[in-house]
């Protein structure tokens, strides 16, 4: 069993009053958002590990534990995923006690139904790298051209004509897809924990048995893609090939085109070839890994 | 080992995110904003060199608002209250991002609003303008120039002081060469009458400019004094206008309170008049109930003496019809009686069935004295 960085939880300096402790002044009252950017800056691996912690125990008490590397990964992500959004709604929180503040957020969030994508075969490396690529495309829009890429393999021609852009939109995929290739992809994958053997292995994996690779994918980016594609407003559903139609004739949504055909593959081809009044010369995506940007 | 490696790896890696922040941002400063409420992405607040607006109104009760960049990094948001109104500054590159959530029993409402930086500037003086009651308000421009006219006087005076340092510094150095009385055949290393000339033309240069330099600090004092007087002018003007104001809620509340007298006078005279015609027409009803009575009364006695009659009358002519079959005298008498007893109503008779009237006539044929 691996072990997480629980203890410095536990450890306090014998010395020292406990008032005057990281973990102590995160129990005290602090009144102003300065002092709660200071006593909270001086205790983030407390923080980090305090919300780790819960989160495994939510995997505990609902069954979705394993002892590996991939599980102990997954709550330290979703660990600082609560943590940053501490830091930055807390100061609108005072006065507050910081440390209880982070308890009530981590239990709001596990008390929600889906409180994160959670299925066993997003815990292999193939998982991981379709969960870390959803779960970016949620948060950016980088990520979200890019997946057009990633799952289909289409370029950002192809992407401004399957989604129907025109004049500044259509530039701003060009941005995106260069920023995306230049930093993006690279941090996503840091904070997915994703290493480079477990790329390695996946590029391998392709070269040997692509199809069986994309099959795969195509499983887990469907189940993938129903979780983050409540990140989307309600009023995003999935379209009929008619109803898909007038939005591309008539000009209108365009955010809506670019958000849900990224995260529907249903959806992307029933929409295929209306963002050129069907003259694309292409086939219908199909989804086709690529691992690299 | 290289598991445990990688974990705290891995585990560095998310804490330096976290100390860093938004600042790791790969975007640009005029790419939009991702406005984001109860994690779902709601839309884009726009950048660029002028300020921009984002608005939305929910339905559904707002729990945190969050903005990241477009590369995903969270770059600051608000938990929002259960009821109620709440607000932050999120600095950005110089920027400023104010936003502000509003919650209440219908929804809630976010607002976010990008100042570029210049304009920071450009808030202050209008913040410090909204102080200044609406009616002095004068344009900032008008004023602008007193402040431009301080920075100049005082980037005047600085090199007001330079040049006469630099004077004192010329001056101290001419002294000391010329403090020496020497010939030029003792003095081999004095300056060449040009380069002297040049010092003094650059000498009497210096003090043009230092004469040019007062006129100009002269009149911007003028110009300050100019402006001194215009606001205490103003601020005069303020005082009166605000006592007159003050004056003028006086007078309507004087008013106010004079026409609510005489509506009071006049509601008294009315509810007076209704009462007193209430009290007659209670009156009135007093007596046709007492009226009323009194009727009722004659009318139980009359009815009262009615069946008394009745009575008489049904006794008295039993007795007629025995006597006439028995004594003449008694019917006489009889006759008599008859004649004295009041003549029985109509309807008394009339009420008898079978019994005849009786008619004198009849009486009389049957009488003995035939």
């Amino acid at each position: 069993m691996i072990l997480t960085g629980m203890q410095p939880i536990l450890t306090r300096d014998p010395v020292m009053p406990e008032s005057e402790t990281p973990l102590g002044r995160l129990e005290e009252v602090v009144s102003t958002p300065e002092e709660f950017d200071r006593v909270v800056s001086q205790a983030l691996p407390i923080l980090l590990d305090r919300a780790t912690g819960y989160t495994k125990q939510f995997l505990r008490e609902t069954g979705q534990w394993n002892d590996d590397i991939a599980h102990e990964k997954f709550v330290l992500r979703w660990g600082a995923e609560y943590l940053e959004r501490f830091l930055v709604c807390g100061p609108s929180e005072i006065p507050c006690r910081p440390l209880f503040l982070l308890d009530s957020l981590v239990a709001k969030q596990h008390s929600r139904p889906e409180p994160f994508c959670y299925h066993p075969d997003l815990f292999t490396p193939l998982g991981r790298f379709l969960d870390g690529l959803m779960a970016r495309a949620a948060i950016s829009r980088d990520a979200l051209i890019a997946l057009y890429h990633h799952c289909y393999g289409l370029g950002p021609r192809e992407i401004i004509a399957a989604t129907g852009l025109n004049g500044s939109e259509s530039q701003r995929i060009y941005k995106n897809l260069s920023r995306w290739r230049d930093s993006g992809w690279q941090r996503t994958m840091d904070e997915a924990g994703i290493s480079e053997v477990e790329l390695k292995d996946l590029l391998g994996q392709q070269q040997r048995s692509r199809q069986r690779l994309d099959s795969e994918a195509e499983r887990i980016i469907r189940f993938a893609q129903a979780h983050y594609r409540k990140s989307e407003p309600d009023h995003y559903p999935c379209l009929s090939r008619s109803q898909w139609e007038e939005m591309f004739s008539q000009g209108y949504g365009c955010d809506y085109r670019i958000w849900h055909l990224a995260l529907c593959v249903n959806c992307m081809q029933t929409a295929w070839g209306l963002g050129t009044n069907g003259s694309m010369t292409v086939e219908k995506p199909e989804v086709k890994l690529h691992v690299q940007p | 080992m290289a598991q445990e490696h990688n974990l705290s790896d891995y585990r560095a890696r998310l804490l330096h995110d976290l100390q860093v922040g938004g600042r790791r941002s790969a975007g640009g400063a005029s790419d939009p904003v991702q406005v984001f409420i109860n994690d779902r992405r709601v839309g884009l607040l726009n950048r660029g060199g002028t300020e921009t607006r984002f608005q939305l109104i929910s339905l559904a009760h707002i729990d945190s608002v969050h903005l990241r960049s477009e590369d995903g990094v969270m770059l600051g948001g608000l938990s929002a209250p259960e009821c109620g109104y709440r607000s932050c500054r999120i600095p950005l590159s110089g920027d400023m991002i104010e936003l502000r959530v509003q919650n209440n029993p219908q929804g809630g409402s976010v607002n976010a609003i990008f100042i570029p930086a210049h304009g920071l500037w450009h808030r202050a003086w209008q913040t410090l303008t909204g102080m200044v009651p609406a009616i002095v308000r004068r344009p900032p421009s008008a004023i602008i120039p007193g402040m431009r006219a301080v920075a100049f006087t005082q980037m005047l005076l600085a090199v007001a002081v330079i040049g006469l340092a630099s004077d004192r510094m010329t001056g101290w150095l001419t002294s000391e060469h010329a403090a020496p009385p020497v010939t030029p055949k003792e003095a081999p290393w004095a300056a060449p009458l040009a380069e002297v000339t040049k010092l003094e033309q650059q000498l009497s240069d210096l003090t043009r400019m230092q004469v040019k330099v007062m006129e100009t600090i002269q009149t911007q004092q003028q110009g300050m004094t100019q402006i001194q007087r215009t606001m205490t002018k103003l601020s005069s003007t303020q005082e009166t206008v605000v006592s007159s104001v003050l004056t003028v809620k006086q007078e309507m509340e004087q008013r106010r309170k004079g026409s609510g007298r005489d509506m009071d006078r006049v509601k008294r005279l009315l509810m007076t008049k209704a009462q007193t015609e209430q009290e007659q027409l209670e009156a009135e009803i007093h007596s046709l109930t007492v009226a009323n009575d009194r009727l009722s009364k004659e009318m139980e006695n009359l009815e009262q003496n009615n069946l008394d009659l009745k009575k008489k009358l049904k006794s008295a002519g039993l007795d007629v019809s025995i006597s006439t079959v028995s004594d003449p005298e008694k019917s006489m008498v009889a006759r008599q009686a008859e004649v004295n007893q009041p003549t029985p109503s109509p309807q008394a008779v009339e009420a008898r069935p079978g019994l005849a009237r009786p008619s004198p006539t009849t009486f009389l044929v049957s009488d003995d004295f035939d």
